[in-house]
């Protein structure tokens, strides 16, 4: 102890107080001592609130915006819509079946042909059946018939719109289009009922005008006096609509319009096409079906808008001679049949007699057809299609040269060729370069489906907006695209879609999907887990009940393993390179085995992958069960040890049941880091792109968070938006791991507890 | 392996017999020089203030204190007329035929039917079902606990009041069949009846087995004891041996001054 200095008052230690008690707070002071305490609680209580919540606004935060990336409007472009495409193929095949009788734009010949022909079918509109009922019978479809009320309420399927398709432009620029628009509303009804169609309920009638007013920018409907109007009329279209149209303009005359009205019946098709034309001079278009998307294009992309007037409803109905004595009723399938496949009435229905079907259909430019066959094939998509129909729509819609490399990748035919021929194959596959096509099996169903999505359909997000925008900005959003990318289509999309789950990687992010990194994922991690288990868990073991903590050595040990917990992942990787995959090739690469895949026989493999992380994920594993063993009680050990047990059977039986739970935990805590580890992989070598699934341990390889990174690395914004649906895929499917994994550990803990 | 087993179980009148046992932990010496023979199917109480090394004495006799690895162990002690600390005697068959009560309760968190069985399963019992399910009943009327537990042995033994499971962990020792049982203070942590009960289940025990009991309680070791060593801190902090008598004798004649200061409770 060292002295005060002299020249200070004395330090010497002050006597304790007389009465101690008398130090504590007294009266009204107690109650203002444990408030302070309080107070001070409360502050802290409201810092930790307050971390907590900072916390949880931040993960929301991101959350939130990872989906604002999934989900939004895109602008889609496609070559051909999907739809289109088996619309076109399915009326291809229904035109060019050897059993069709007549195939005509003239309704009248048709009705004609059936009467005289007792094998005969056929598809007409409600206004020529009623016309013929003489000779003609509408079948009903699934018990529905066609009449006035099953039309108006939906429940008779083939039922469809009759429309009249004109533009802003041509009502502006010429005022008879307009008046004889009002005028046509204002008879239709009438005039429908005469012919034998259906006429507007009275919403659809009123919704109508409200169009037709918008189109003729006024705010009442006028009184129109065709006396007043003059010019030439140009309508063109559906057969269907031929007649009311001429009856509404023979009114129209003869109520004194001066001008000329030149209707003709092309079909709804070729009426389009001389409406969105730049010099097609159709004013209006009768149709008998909704414009396609295609067609609304081509339209647009000549800064013409088309607009729609219902004017009123049709039954498009399937009818037989009246002779014909066994057809009353079939389904909607039976009715596919009927037009498509089926050569005779047994085919379409067992009870019909062995006769052939002679079919009188309209033409391949028909509002018909394209109703019924949109109809009738509505669930159809591309995975329906048989595989020789799809190498048919393929080889339809690309050129030979892309065909034949197509080909040349994979082969459709083990036995032919489609486009290719056997000469150049050959030459090509004994040459020096040969290409894929000559090793690897055909394509299957599902290969040529993308095959056809890729190169016909080829969807392409033109821009994309996010989930926010999207909802606030909608018409904005839509008005700018329709705007900007007048070919394009402007709907919502979710990016996150099964599609994207199973598909495979691919360079077209419309088509691209995560089913390969998923299933790398799973592999990797797996074997990860698998291998990185019973070494730490062992070590920990180790560790604790066998090592002599007292020792240097197992110091230093321990040390080490803290350390390495903390290493950055990449050294990992590195080593992993290094030994996994350099040294141990001949393992890694399974060519020891001689299972490895001769086009890739190096060591990069799922193995070395798998092997990288279980280091990676070692000391956590250690440390944590270290953790889980010293949490044991040793009462317990002593109470086996005090029984006879041996040190092995104390641990078996007492130590690891007992500390299984925290075991458990810290592997479920290192799953989850190598879910999510993307730079040793990456440095492993992690494949850029591939689209074959991983097959074992030997295969090439990519991983989710490989996958999430590549893509947010591109330079497309659709890249990023699948990317974003990715990361959901990631996060969900470590949620069902950890899942799975608590599950088995509360099943454990139950067990022993 | 050792030819500790070649003696028979009840060979003589002393059942263990430390001689000049010195127990360290590091440098540190905990006791020394004990020298004390126990005899067979009495029981004897281990007695002492706080911290003089009765329980290490005790923890020697099955060489409990080998798992803590800075405890070393001087002197000999000899059961069946063979040092337990010879090298070429395996702790495991020291433990197996002396059994272990500890202080606080500690059942394994299994089934009270798994607590009694397990012992037996690892130390080669070989019956049938039906045996083990004999053995467990044995055991379990034996430790005066089947009464409580008859109806729930698929329950955890962890549900078991505390009296109830410190006669389960007496259940589980005697369902190995040792020749002496070890108890370390086992109605400390127990209430007033439980200790009773407990004191009642020893008495009956000593017909089969060597009871080595330590306690704290001078009334209980008075009570329940055939024997009594008395234990004391030297200057230098090591525990030893100051008196060893038949039980009535130590507590009405003491021989010892420091025995007779602590049994009336002068110190201690």
């Amino acid at each position: 102890m060292s002295q005060p200095p002299p020249d200070q008052p004395s330090a010497a230690p002050a006597a304790p107080a007389t009465d101690l008690t008398t130090l504590f707070p007294q009266g009204e002071g107690i109650q203002a001592q444990i408030a302070r305490r309080q107070r001070n609680a409360t502050i802290w209580r409201f810092v930790f609130l307050g971390a907590t919540s900072l916390a949880v606004i931040i993960l929301t935060t991101l959350l939130l915006s990872i989906i604002n990336q999934s989900f939004g409007l895109v602008a889609e472009q496609t070559n051909i819509p999907e739809t289109q495409l088996i619309v076109n193929y399915q009326k291809s095949l229904m035109l060019e079946a050897s059993n069709v009788a007549l195939s005509s734009e003239d309704d009248a010949a048709l009705a004609e042909g059936i009467a005289a022909d007792a094998a005969g079918v056929g598809l007409l509109g409600n206004a020529y059946t009623t016309q013929n009922q003489d000779t003609l019978r509408a079948l009903s479809i699934g018990g529905v018939a066609p009449t006035a009320e099953t039309v108006q309420s939906g429940a008779y399927p083939l039922a469809r719109p009759l429309l009249l398709y004109t533009t802003a432009t041509t009502v502006a620029d010429k005022p008879q289009i307009g008046a004889f628009l009002a005028y046509y509303l204002q008879v239709a009804d009438e005039v429908m009922a005469e012919i034998g169609y259906f006429p507007l309920d009275e919403a659809t009638l009123a919704q109508q005008e409200t169009t037709l007013l918008a189109l003729l920018g006024a705010t009442e409907l006028p009184t129109i006096v065709p006396a007043e109007y003059e010019g030439d009329i140009v309508i063109a279209g559906s057969s269907t609509l031929n007649q009311v149209t001429r009856e509404v303009a023979k009114r129209f005359r003869a109520e004194g319009f001066q001008g000329a009205i030149k209707i003709t019946s092309v079909g709804t098709g070729a009426g389009f096409a001389g409406f969105c034309a730049v010099d097609g001079g159709v004013d209006i278009v009768n149709a008998s079906r909704t414009i396609t998307q295609l067609e609304l294009e081509s339209c647009r992309a000549n800064a013409l808008n088309p607009v729609a007037t219902v004017v009123g409803a049709d039954a498009l109905a399937v009818v037989v001679n009246a002779q014909n004595d066994f057809a009353t009723d079939i389904t909607l399938e039976q009715a596919g049949l009927l037009f498509s496949s089926a050569v005779n009435w047994a085919e379409v229905d067992a009870g019909w007699p062995a006769e052939a079907i002679n079919r009188y259909i309209p033409t391949t430019d028909s509002g018909t057809m394209d109703f019924f066959v949109a109809t009738v094939f509505a669930a159809q998509t591309l995975a329906d299609l048989p595989y020789d129909s799809l190498v048919t729509v393929f080889q339809a819609n690309v050129s030979a040269g892309r065909c034949r490399a197509a080909e040349a990748e994979q082969r459709f035919y083990a036995d032919r060729f489609v486009c290719d021929t056997e000469e150049a194959f050959t030459a090509r596959c004994e040459g020096e370069n040969p290409t894929t096509g000559c090793t690897l099996a055909p394509r299957d169903h599902a290969s040529l489906e993308a095959l056809v999505q890729a190169e016909v359909i080829q969807p392409e997000v033109l821009q994309a907006w996010f989930l926010a925008e999207s909802i606030f900005r909608r018409d904005e959003i839509v008005a700018t695209a329709l705007e900007e990318y007048p070919s394009a289509d402007v709907h919502f999309r979710r990016w996150l879609t099964w599609d994207f789950i199973t598909r495979p990687q691919s360079a077209t992010p419309e088509l691209a999907g995560v089913r390969t990194a998923i299933l790398g994922s799973l592999w990797v991690v797996g074997i990860g887990l698998l291998a990185g288990f019973p070494v730490g868990v062992g070590a920990a073991i180790y560790l604790e009940e066998y090592a002599n903590k007292r020792k240097r050595f197992n110091s230093i040990i321990q040390t080490n393993i803290n350390n390495l917990a903390g290493v950055p992942s990449i050294i990992y990787g590195l080593l992993g390179l290094t030994v996994f995959v350099r040294v141990l090739e001949p393992i890694t690469s399974g060519a020891i085995f001689g299972v490895g895949d001769p086009t890739t026989a190096n060591g990069r493999t799922i193995l070395s992958a798998g092997l990288t992380l279980a280091l990676l994920i070692l000391p956590v594993i250690i440390i944590s069960s270290q953790e889980a063993i010293k949490a044991v009680p040793s009462s317990l050990r002593e109470a086996s040890f005090g029984l006879g047990a041996t040190r092995w059977q104390t641990i078996w039986n007492h130590v690891i049941p007992n500390a299984i739970g925290g075991i458990l935990t810290g592997v479920i805590l290192a799953m989850s880091r190598i879910i999510g580890e993307t730079a040793p992989l990456v440095v492993v070598g992690a494949a850029t792109l591939i689209t074959s699934d991983p097959s074992g341990p030997f295969s090439k390889f990519t991983t989710l968070p490989i996958q999430i990174y590549q893509w947010t690395a591109r330079p497309q914004q659709t890249f990023l938006l699948i990317a974003g649906a990715a990361i959901i895929v990631l996060i969900i499917l470590l949620f069902i791991l950890n899942i799975f994994a608590i599950y088995l550990r509360n099943r454990y803990a139950r067990r022993i507890g | 392996m050792s030819n500790v087993a070649t003696y028979s179980t009840n060979g003589g009148p002393y059942a263990i017999e430390a001689q000049d046992l010195s127990i360290y932990y590091g440098s540190f010496r905990a006791v020394k020089n004990i020298n004390l023979r126990f005899p067979t199917h009495k029981i004897t109480a281990l007695i002492g203030p706080s911290g003089c090394g009765k329980s290490t004495v005790l923890r020697a006799f099955n060489r409990m204190n080998d798992l803590i690895p800075i405890s070393r162990a001087e002197g000999v002690i000899l059961f069946h007329g063979k040092n337990i600390y010879d090298h070429d005697v395996d702790p495991v068959e020291i433990r197996r035929r002396v059994g272990m009560v500890f202080q606080k309760p500690n059942p394994f968190p299994k089934t009270i039917y798994e607590n009694v069985a397990w012992g037996a399963r690892i130390n080669g019992f070989k019956g049938s079902k039906t045996d083990m399910d004999a053995l467990v009943e044995e055991s379990l009327r034996d430790a005066a606990v089947w009464d409580d537990v008859k109806d729930k042995l698929n329950q955890s033994g962890l549900s078991l009041s505390g009296g109830q499971q410190q006669r389960l962990c007496i259940a589980r020792a005697i369902a190995t069949r040792p020749e002496i049982i070890l108890m370390d203070e086992p109605a400390s942590a127990l209430d007033p009846i439980s200790t009773l009960r407990i004191e009642e289940l020893i008495q009956e025990l000593k017909k089969n087995y060597t009871i080595l009991i330590v306690t704290h309680n001078m009334q209980q070791a008075a009570r329940a004891s055939d024997y009594t060593a008395f234990f004391n801190m030297d200057a230098d902090r090591a525990g030893y041996l100051v008196e060893y008598n038949q039980t009535d004798e130590l507590f009405t004649s003491p021989k010892n001054e420091m025995t007779e200061q602590y049994i009336t409770g002068r110190f201690g």
